[in-house]
């Protein structure tokens, strides 16, 4: 580029803004950090320890925080308004499934948490309904 | 935003513009919560009522609707998403705007006011 282009060349970018997904969707990955809250509130039963508490209690939140951002994933990348047909509670799972991780974030009842865990199953149930598992993962994992 | 602006066109933006120019207008500002400098068009103004969701959505005194050119079905056949616009995070209210485009200087094949 000579000298002239260069300094008539622009100097910021900007974007007109797509995304590109992945398009990879899977209820599982939800399910996991929701049995991570599941098995911390089991062990915090089991040990007093006011270190082991704490560290328990940072944990929980992190992965219940983990928990919402995949629901989140799953409600607005990969449920379309055309599978409010199969499933016409689906806003109503979400809602319910996001409201129940905050209250497993401030509990330390293990029903709470398996609550949150049957939630997510019943999500999982919507995306297989809506042909989750054919259409966004990649298929030839060993069974 | 093609065939208005392509990848790799170098523009002129008229920073000195303090409230929503007239819709139509490509725009340059910061996206609501990543901060990114983005381009939109300007589809509604303060005061418009623009549709949204199932309904309709009156914007305040210092907001404004910007969307894509592109229509979703474009978008999607050329690999990405849905665009990323008001439609994905509402109003952009006037304190995020950069500036309007109003020329490119490069390429010179199609130097000339943007539309």
């Amino acid at each position: 580029m000579s000298r002239l282009t260069a300094w008539l060349a622009p100097k910021t970018v900007v974007r007109a803004h797509c995304d590109l997904p992945c398009g990879v969707y899977d209820p599982e990955q939800a399910r996991i950090e929701a049995e991570s809250t599941y098995k911390i509130i089991e062990k915090m039963g089991g040990n007093a320890d006011p270190a082991f508490t704490t560290r328990a209690i940072h944990i929980k939140e992190e992965r219940a925080d983990l928990v919402k951002h995949h629901l989140d994933v799953l409600w607005h990348d990969y449920f379309k308004p055309e599978h409010l047909d199969k499933v016409p509670n689906l806003h109503e799972l979400f809602w319910n499934a996001t409201k129940q991780v905050s209250k497993v974030k401030a509990s330390t009842d293990l029903a709470d948490a398996q609550k949150l865990l049957e939630m997510i199953d019943e999500i999982d149930a919507a995306w297989k309904a809506t042909g989750g598992p054919e259409k966004t993962r990649v298929a030839g994992r060993p069974g | 935003m093609l065939p208005a602006i392509a990848p790799g066109d170098w523009l002129l933006v008229d920073p000195t513009t303090r409230r929503w120019p007239r819709r139509g207008s490509i725009v340059v500002f910061r996206e609501p919560s990543t901060e990114e400098l983005a381009v939109k068009r300007v589809a509604g103004r303060p005061g418009d009522t623009v549709p949204f969701a199932d309904g309709f959505l009156r914007l305040a005194d210092d907001e404004a609707w910007l969307l894509s050119d592109a229509p979703e079905a474009d978008a999607a056949a050329a690999g990405y998403g849905p665009p990323v616009d008001s439609r994905r995070y509402g109003p952009v209210p006037v304190e995020l705007l950069v500036g309007r485009i109003w020329f490119r200087y490069a390429p010179l094949s199609r130097l000339g006011l943007v539309r």
